[in-house]
């Protein structure tokens, strides 16, 4: 009976998969780094569950935005990078449409929300109060990102976008400025589909603070070397923002016996025993958003066919506006034919899953080189490159290859001299791969 | 002018002035601390306002957590959607009626969270059983309340709530969420510009860190708030707080009390200036009026002297020519002689005083007798003293010529003979004189009613004359033994008054040769 009824929802799934594709929905697609596993062994698999965006066809279809710009006006921020920080957000707001919503905070020692949230129906009062804006005093982060979400907050929908665009050049020094304090507040806004997106000027920000914030709330994050790259970047987040279709993404993974769930590769996740639950906030058109979990697998006798998985997903479809609701199990056969094992893995997966151990390896070298272990750090890098290599030359990866390139790079950079910058570099990186950022 | 008078004038001045300066100081400091008092009191009214904002937050946040608490299923798995939904939420426990923890699970998978928040929690565990006390006696058992405790970085906080079913619910909340809220409800540096000018306000942490700060005021590095605010449960580790600039209004009144007293004090000042110069001109009128009057009886005196001098003269000479001849009239002669004499002691005296007190009198030494100018003295004085029925006992002591000024001993002399036959009389007068190396001491002892232990010393003050018995009925200038003395000490040497049984007895040293 139950198998009966698995077989009918993969057969439901599959229909639906195909129908997606025309009808332009959502894709899952979940799928096994080894569909024939090796009899009569214990052994590790991976289950990646990809969820990608359909491309959006007309930009009159797209969800609304409600978006709240925090800039920093700190006293670092004097010069051409407030002039670019203006001219960026001017630009950006006036890709948004009339039935969007917009709301201007900046920050120094204190808060001023320059514009409330609005119809972004008079962009010239917008874009005066914009222009109006000059650099001095302090830096209250933590501040300015709250009256940003309370902004958001206003006209808080759950079809629509909601997001935080955060900017900042400097430590914040006012207020909670811990990494963990802005992680709290972070997972607290994505239950409310708020992101946030973080953006760093310069090389004065404090990078660990702004990657919490935007990897708990599931926003994107970017570090921004010179000013004059403002304009492209929140051209970056503004093209992401306008081509959200699902959001409030819920998945649900539940292994089936004999799997062993051991961890979650590339995204946060709630593993209570057999059950592993995550939250996406939105997925981009024409994005792939995935997760990779990394299962034991029990050893089994030839030919037996295992269950592994069934994957559900309930999000909210931001093009016809109404919840929406994917599944797909997934299962796996054994063989004592090594060949035939290597033959079926999946190289996609597989380049996924060493996508993203290699980039656990380096935040532990981040980690590393922050206690001041060059050695070892420079150690750890040097193994990762060599198995990005090796795996990029298995799987015939290209993105593999760039992969150990930039961590040659990382080597040669772990002096004093370029690490500031380099650390940038590096988490922007590992923030890109883990959370599949397209920019 | 003298010191004394410039010191007395200089207090005259600065006293009274001192004291207003002092008073209006006080008036100014009352006031300043009566203006600070409702200063204080002004920004501590708004800090309760925004603490009642605050607390609006809390208690809709309450509201909201017991609506939920009504309708929450205690499956594990309701409450973990809860807890994935809630964005004011961390975690949620629960324990059973029986005290027993029942959420997150002790035993059977949980995920990592809950882990962590079981060992954030530790204290919540130990702490438990006072989630079932009762709040009094007899009162029912509380049913919901607040929690905080501190763990790593700051405090935690929990909302608990007891379920129908008896079991009790704790609401770890979002503290970072909370704060951003809080931040929310509170107004940004816009709107509280367009309130009461001139302020930032903060709300501060457990370490008095500033959690959020508004308001256009740009408070000095150290500079002390004019306000703090304690925040009641359950955020009483925290505070509010004001700074401002000083009053504006304030300062003005302040600055207006400043200008008057200042006014007040220069018209004093002045006032006081002017009745010094009063009393000074005054007084030194006075002085200039009492010099011409000296100066004067100088004058009078030296223009009395000469035609005395030749009258003495020749009553003197005419004296002898008739103490010759055997004439009676010799005994007129002897008043007028003798009145004489006394008249010219008289005028040198006034004229040695005033020497004196212009600080030109000098002794002239000479090698004289010294015992010969006693009995010289001792000769004018016998019919005068004979005629107060004094008698007179020489006893000569000092028979070689010394180096004195014999005109200041005479003056000496004479002084204290007139005093023995104005004051002491009827009785005997002893005049003994001693010489040794150097010093030659005078005694004149009388039989008369002596001088007071007291007064021994204020007798040889210029013009000082003693009680009124003594010298009833006796003239006198008062200056005779100030300038007995004064040529006594010119000379080295001293006269003092010696006590005595009965009488005066007077003992002059002179030093026969200056500085031995």
């Amino acid at each position: 009976m139950k198998s009966k009824r698995r077989l009918i929802s993969v057969w439901i799934a599959t229909l639906f998969c195909l129908g997606s594709a025309q009808a332009k929905q959502v894709k899952l697609e979940v799928s096994v780094s080894h569909p024939i596993l090796l009899a009569g062994v214990k052994q590790t698999a991976y289950v990646k569950v990809g969820l990608t965006g359909q491309a959006l066809t007309t930009t009159k279809d797209r969800a609304p935005v409600n978006v709240a710009m925090v800039l920093d006006r700190s006293g670092s921020m004097g010069g051409e990078k407030i002039r670019r920080a203006r001219d960026a957000a001017i630009m950006a707001i006036d890709r948004l449409g009339r039935n969007d919503i917009v709301s201007v905070v900046a920050y120094n020692s204190g808060v001023q929300v320059l514009v409330p949230a609005t119809k972004v129906s008079d962009k010239h009062s917008i874009f005066a109060a914009i222009r109006g804006l000059t650099a001095g005093g302090s830096t209250a982060l933590f501040a300015g990102v709250s009256k940003g979400a309370a902004e958001v907050g206003k006209f808080l929908q759950r079809n629509q976008v909601n997001r935080v665009v955060l900017l900042s050049d400097g430590l914040a020094n006012v207020g909670p400025s811990s990494p963990s304090a802005l992680g709290e507040l972070g997972a607290s806004l994505i239950k409310e589909g708020i992101s946030v997106t973080t953006i760093g000027l310069g090389l004065g920000y404090n990078e660990d603070l702004m990657l919490k914030l935007a990897m708990a709330s599931d926003g994107n994050h970017a570090f921004v070397e010179g000013p004059e790259q403002l304009a492209r970047i929140f051209n970056y987040e503004f093209g992401d923002l306008l081509s959200v279709v699902a959001n409030d993404v819920a998945i649900e993974i539940v292994c089936s016996a004999g799997v062993r769930p051991v961890r979650v590769l590339g995204r946060e996740a709630t593993i209570i025993g057999q059950r592993i639950t995550t939250r996406l906030n939105q997925i981009y058109g024409r994005q792939e958003k995935y997760l990779l979990l990394e299962v034991e697998m029990a050893a089994a006798a030839a030919g037996r066919t295992r269950a592994m998985a069934s994957v559900a997903v309930d999000y909210i479809d931001m093009i016809h506006q109404g919840k929406k609701h994917l599944s797909q199990e997934t299962s796996v056969t054994y063989s004592s034919s090594a060949q035939l094992v290597r033959a079926n893995t999946n190289a996609q997966v597989m380049v996924a899953a060493v996508e993203q151990i290699g980039n656990l390896a380096n935040r532990q070298a981040v980690a590393l080189r922050d206690q001041g272990k060059i050695k070892e750090a420079r150690k750890l890098l040097l193994g990762n490159e060599a198995y990005l290599i090796k795996n990029a030359n298995r799987y015939k990866s290209k993105r593999l290859k760039d992969h150990s390139k930039a961590n040659r790079v990382d080597f040669d950079n772990l002096d004093s001299e370029n690490w500031g910058r380099q650390r940038k570099h590096m988490n922007k990186r590992m923030r890109t791969i883990r959370g599949q950022q397209a920019w | 002018m003298k010191p004394r008078l410039a010191i007395v004038l200089l207090l005259l001045v600065t006293l009274p002035l001192g004291l207003m300066a002092w008073l209006g100081l006080r008036l100014v400091q009352t006031e300043k601390t009566e203006i600070d008092k409702s200063f204080h009191r002004l920004h501590l009214e708004r800090l309760r306002d925004i603490e009642a904002r605050l607390g609006e937050v809390i208690s809709a946040r309450e509201r909201e957590l017991m609506a939920q608490t009504a309708s929450q299923d205690l499956a594990a798995s309701s409450i973990r959607k809860r807890v994935s939904d809630s964005p004011h939420l961390r975690q949620i426990f629960v324990l059973d009626a029986q005290g027993d923890w029942q959420h997150p699970p002790l035993v059977g998978p949980i995920s990592r969270d809950e882990k962590e928040f079981l060992t954030r929690a530790e204290q919540v565990f130990q702490d438990r059983s006072r989630f079932f006390q009762d709040s009094g006696e007899g009162a029912e058992a509380q049913d919901h309340g607040w929690y905080s405790w501190f763990w790593a970085s700051g405090l935690n906080l929990v909302f608990w709530q007891r379920h129908s079913s008896g079991s009790i619910i704790g609401y770890e909340l979002n503290r970072f969420r909370l704060i951003a809220d809080l931040i929310a409800t509170l107004p940004d540096d816009q709107a509280s510009a367009a309130g009461p000018g001139g302020t930032r306000l903060a709300l501060l942490g457990a370490r008095g860190e500033a959690l959020y700060k508004w308001g256009s005021y740009q408070a000095a590095e150290h500079e002390a708030p004019v306000a703090l605010l304690d925040l009641g449960a359950p955020l009483q580790p925290w505070r509010l707080s004001a700074f401002a600039p000083p009053p504006t209004g304030g300062s003005d009144l302040v600055a207006g009390t400043w200008l008057l007293l200042v006014m007040a004090l220069v018209a004093a000042g002045l006032l006081f200036i002017g009745l010094a110069v009063y009393f000074y001109r005054e007084s030194s009128r006075d002085l200039r009026e009492a010099g011409q009057r000296v100066s004067f009886v100088n004058h009078v005196s030296h223009e009395l002297k000469t035609p005395l001098t030749n009258i003495r003269m020749y009553a003197e000479l005419l004296q002898e020519r008739l103490e010759d001849q055997g004439d009676k009239s010799q005994s007129y002669l002897d008043v007028v002689v003798s009145e004489s004499q006394k008249l010219s002691r008289l005028i040198d005296n006034v004229l040695t005083f005033s020497r004196h007190r212009r600080g030109v009198l000098k002794i002239r030494r000479t090698l004289v007798g010294v015992d010969d100018i006693i009995d010289r003295v001792v000769q004018t004085f016998l019919p005068i003293l004979s005629h107060k029925q004094i008698s007179v006992a020489r006893q000569a002591g000092s028979p070689k010529p010394a180096a004195i000024d014999a005109d200041a001993l005479e003056q000496i002399l004479g002084n204290l003979l007139s005093n023995v036959e104005k004051y002491a009389p009827g009785g005997k007068v002893e005049l003994r004189s001693q010489q040794s190396a150097g010093l030659i001491t005078i005694t004149v002892r009388d039989e008369g009613p002596g001088v007071a232990a007291g007064a021994r010393e204020r007798i040889f003050q210029p013009f000082v004359r003693l009680g009124a018995e003594l010298t009833e009925g006796v003239a006198g200038t008062g200056i005779g033994l100030a300038i007995a003395r004064e040529l006594a000490r010119l000379h080295g040497g001293d006269l003092i008054c010696q006590p005595a049984a009965s009488g005066a007895t007077f003992v002059l040293t002179l030093a026969t040769e200056t500085g031995s």
